[in-house]
């Protein structure tokens, strides 16, 4: 499994003797097989391979990063030399020179294991499954029609080999499952619902069944024909109380706590992509929300999406509280936003593959649960909508400005859910929406999403999460108006 | 280089067949590139890449198989080859299939290769220097960027005789200036390493900027939007992406229920899928099945013209391979918008009271089907009153749905402008488009 380490090292050596003033290589392996089916039929099979070593220098205070295929001794002796020569090649138009912090590196190996190896299941099984999805999810509606269920089954292995400069030598192998789908419900003389979703996490097949994907689907097409059927026009125009899905609440945390709180971006190298952020480099303390607001981005949740233990600098991993009752309490570092701040590096550097250069990015990032009761939640509502789960969404680039399209929602009055809402949007800025919490329920659900940033973009595995909220005072919109 | 990958995938091709497989397919990518990446003025970081990737298609009795995985040697491909062997038998025949093409004569394109922007691939220095040096010329406070140059060369071969090999380069730019409360953001594709065409994209996002400076709140509502090429660029790769057969077929298109001749947007607009325009990033002469390209309209005056086709899509949906196979699905190559008759300033009269977005990010729909979208403003946005330009608008959402926006399409510019980044990862040359009456949408706390 360890194939290559002597690449890996030899490159870090041959950076420093070429004069680079820091060096590190990576080997990073991304196997994959995916199934696709529509409607009951297979599309097809596909596996493929992404391998490559990354060379990251310090030349002149220059980042210099390079990344190869071809791993042999003289493929990724040029990766080292292309990454130092372009690196110090451009030095001239550097005002402030990159620098590291100190820190405490890592030396483990370590890995995930399955319960059951996901490319030990047949090919049958996997496909009789996505056959049976299509069975119920298509028998479901009495009079709506599934006009499209497309679904991917997904199994990964990522392996890493990564040593630096500075002493780290860290291995790691983490296998994913993932299961997507897109349903499209459709009543010609009502329109229709779309509805994608994805699981994901660390693990093998035993996920499949954890996900009971066959027992809820079918479920959701339900309503989705009831929606199409019964869904009225959501209040709009006054303030109103909401119930906010932890689905929801954990894409808002993601959105408007842990991308704002990346200090690459607070420094704006992301400008031009990603975007920056309203979070200041001088805001930690400052209020952004109620007590209930405490948004903790951890990696090393078992068998998370996220998980890791050491990051792509060699760091390791901790959970880091980035709102804590309400303020703004810590940013996500890299071992060079670190060294700006003058603090330590808490191992957000991660990086999609070989072909990229390690960014700071977020693992899995909750909202911390409170302790009420959904019943609870309700109780406390006199008029008002509950939101469960959510299609459109979107936030400007500084992550203030942020509105997510309901898909499965209700009214409720006097503290009971009454009928369904069609297209409610929830759209508000991210202080409005932590200042507005004003109770959370006890149970923590997570969700799994492909996160994106970085030039050329990559995209990490993360898992978002919380739970069910309830927001004070806040005016709905509705899409298309 | 072409001679060396062609002999790698005719090789693979050939033990394909010796497997047992009925068809093979094989593509072979070589790619050189060199990004400097800005930030706060200046370079945050160099990167560079050196990749060989080889895409295997397969059949057998109906059976489709895929992989890909980085191969310079005949025994990667040969490992390839046996792991799909391994699955094949146990796969049931796809309802996708499709025998592949006979081969045909392809016309080679001319003019994908440029010899400075092969050069600028070992050393991008003298371009990133000009692109510092423009953005500054204006009174901006920072900004930050992206200057990307490669050099591919592919090589496809079918075991229905296709042998097609092609090399090209692509210079992708864009850059993001900051001033006051404002921003400005402008981006540039093309084949060929032209320093003045950077500086003029430099020039446009640290003028848009400078212009933004200062903002004021709009009101959510109707409004008469002027689309700078940015955002047409944007919401337009939506549309194309939309019009591929395998995004009907998955039921993410708001053609689900259309067939060509359709009525799907304004008479004004044309847009092309343009392969064979050597100018764009994308362009190229042959498909992942060796089918010559072409160009063709996607949308011609209003109708929905054709959808975008492999061969697989095609006999599903009963039709023919437009040239736009990837080995699975069908792509869209570039895009082209055919220009109005308008100046920038008789846009602005003919907004009359609106807005120009000259950039949007965060392209979401709630519904596919019906094209239910929002997207939200990034740089500067301007309100036009009386047609003209009196002030600058603090971030808004553009909310309302793909099929309104393409109707009202009401008048484009003469000018058109090569756009290519983040936001519009399929390289498209548009002017600026005018639609009226669009909805808008604002955070209510």
């Amino acid at each position: 499994m360890w194939a290559y380490e002597d690449l890996v090292v030899k490159a870090v050596e041959y950076g420093g003797k070429i004069g680079a003033d820091y060096v590190e290589a990576r080997y990073h392996r991304l196997k994959r097989s995916s199934i696709a089916s529509r409607n009951g039929g297979v599309i097809g099979a596909e596996s493929s391979v992404s391998e490559g070593i990354a060379v990251r220098v310090l030349a002149g205070g220059v980042l210099g990063f390079s990344s190869t295929t071809i791993l042999s001794r003289e493929g990724v002796s040029k990766a080292v030399e292309d990454a130092f020569r372009k690196a110090r090649a451009i030095s001239g138009l550097v005002k402030k020179p990159v620098k590291f912090s100190d820190e405490n590196l890592g030396r483990a190996t370590y890995e995930c294991v399955e319960a059951v190896k996901a490319s030990e299941v047949s090919v049958e099984e996997k496909i009789s499954f996505m056959s049976e999805l299509w069975k119920r999810v298509s028998d479901a509606p009495s009079d709506a029609r599934v006009a499209t269920l497309t679904s991917f089954l997904r199994e990964s292995e990522e392996v890493k080999i990564y040593a630096n400069s500075d002493g780290a030598f860290v291995r790691s192998r983490i296998p994913r499952l993932s299961i997507s789908y897109n349903v499209v419900v459709t009543l010609p003389s009502k329109g229709t619902i779309q509805r994608f979703f994805s699981h994901s996490a660390v693990g093998g097949y035993e996920l499949a069944e954890k996900w009971r994907i066959l027992d809820y689907l079918p479920e959701d097409v339900k309503t989705f024909e009831k929606i199409l059927k019964e869904g009225k026009k959501p209040p709009t125009g006054k303030p109103i109380d909401v119930i906010v899905g932890s689905e929801i609440v954990g894409l808002m945390v993601h959105e408007s706590c842990g991308h704002p709180s990346e200090a690459d971006r607070i420094l704006g190298r992301e400008a031009a992509q990603a975007g920056k952020s309203f979070i200041k480099p001088n805001m930690i303390g400052m209020r952004i929300g109620s007590e209930h607001a405490t948004v903790i981005d951890d990696p090393t949740i078992p068998g998370s999406n996220g998980f890791y233990l050491y990051d792509d600098e060699g760091v390791p991993a901790r959970a880091r509280y980035l709102y804590k009752e309400g303020l703004i309490n810590e940013f996500l570092h890299n071992r060079w936003t670190a060294e700006v701040f003058g603090t330590h590096s808490n191992a957000a550097a991660r990086s999609a593959g070989h072909w990229g250069e390690p960014i700071i990015r977020m693992a899995n990032t909750y909202l911390k649960p409170g302790d009420h009761s959904f019943e609870e939640l309700l109780e406390g509502v006199k008029y008002g909508v509950y939101i469960k789960s959510y299609m459109e969404w979107n936030i400007d680039d500084e992550r203030w400005s942020q509105r997510y399209g309901g898909l499965e929602a209700y009214l409720i009055e006097n503290g009971e859910l009454k009928h369904l809402i069609r297209n409610p949007v929830l759209e508000l800025t991210t202080k409005k929406f932590y200042s507005s919490i004003d109770a959370a329920g006890k149970d923590l659900r997570f969700y799994a999403g492909i996160c994106g940033k970085g030039e050329p973009a990559q995209g990490v595995p993360v898992w978002f999460g919380g739970p069910d909220v309830r927001l004070r005072n806040v005016i709905l919109r509705v899409t298309g108006e | 280089m072409k001679e060396e990958l062609l002999s790698l995938v005719n090789g693979a091709v050939k033990r394909a067949i010796e497997l047992g497989f009925d068809e093979a397919a094989v593509l072979s990518v070589y790619r050189e590139s060199t990004m400097v990446k800005f930030a706060n003025g200046e370079p945050s970081i160099v990167q560079s890449w050196s990749s060989n990737q080889m895409s295997i298609y397969v059949s057998k009795e109906k059976r489709l198989l895929g992989t890909s995985a980085p191969a310079s040697s005949l025994e990667e491909a040969y490992r390839m080859l046996a792991n799909l062997g391994r699955i094949s038998a146990k796969m049931p025949p796809s309802i996708l299939y499709a025998p592949l093409p006979e081969p045909r004569s392809v016309e080679p394109l001319s003019g994908l290769v440029d010899r400075k922007a092969l050069e600028a691939v070992s050393d991008p220095s003298r371009a990133s220097e000009v692109i510092v040096e423009a953005v500054q010329r204006r009174d901006i406070e920072s900004f930050a960027g992206m200057l990307q140059i490669s050099y591919s060369v592919k090589a496809l071969a079918t075991n229905t005789g296709s042998e097609l090999a092609e090399d090209s380069t692509e210079v992708q730019a864009y850059v993001r200036a900051f001033a006051g409360e404002g921003s400005g953001q402008w981006a540039y594709g093309s084949r060929t390493l032209d320093l003045s065409k950077l500086e003029e994209m430099a020039e446009t996002a640290s003028d848009l900027a400078y212009r933004s400076r200062r903002q004021e709140n709009i009101s959510p509502g109707k409004y008469n939007i002027l689309l700078s090429p940015m955002v047409a660029g944007n919401l337009l790769n939506y549309v194309a992406w939309m019009a591929t057969g395998s995004s009907v077929l998955l039921g993410q298109s708001i053609f689900i229920n259309k067939k060509p001749g359709d009525t799907v947007a304004s008479e004004k607009l044309t847009l092309m899928d343009v392969p064979r325009q050597p100018q764009l990033p994308g362009s190229t002469a042959f498909d992942d099945e060796g089918i010559p390209t072409y160009n063709k309209p996607i949308i011609e005056r209003g109708y929905l013209k054709t959808l975008l086709h492999n061969t697989k899509t095609a006999a599903k949906l009963g039709a023919k391979s437009t040239g736009n196979a990837g080995l699975v699905f069908p792509r869209v190559w570039a895009l082209s918008v055919e220009p109005g008759e308008m100046s920038f300033e008789e846009l602005l009269e003919e907004t009359g009271n609106g807005l120009v977005v000259t950039n949007n990010w965060y392209t979401r729909l709630q519904n596919y089907v019906e094209g239910i979208f929002s997207t939200i403003t990034r740089d500067a946005a301007f309100i036009v009153k009386n047609g003209e330009i009196v002030g600058a608008a603090r971030k808004f959402r553009i909310a309302d749905t793909l099929p309104n926006l393409l109707r009202n399409i009401s008048s484009l510019g003469k000018e058109v402008y090569d756009i290519y980044w983040w936001e519009v990862e399929i390289p498209t040359r548009t002017p600026y488009i005018l639609a009226k009456n669009i909805g808008t949408s604002k955070h209510t706390a």
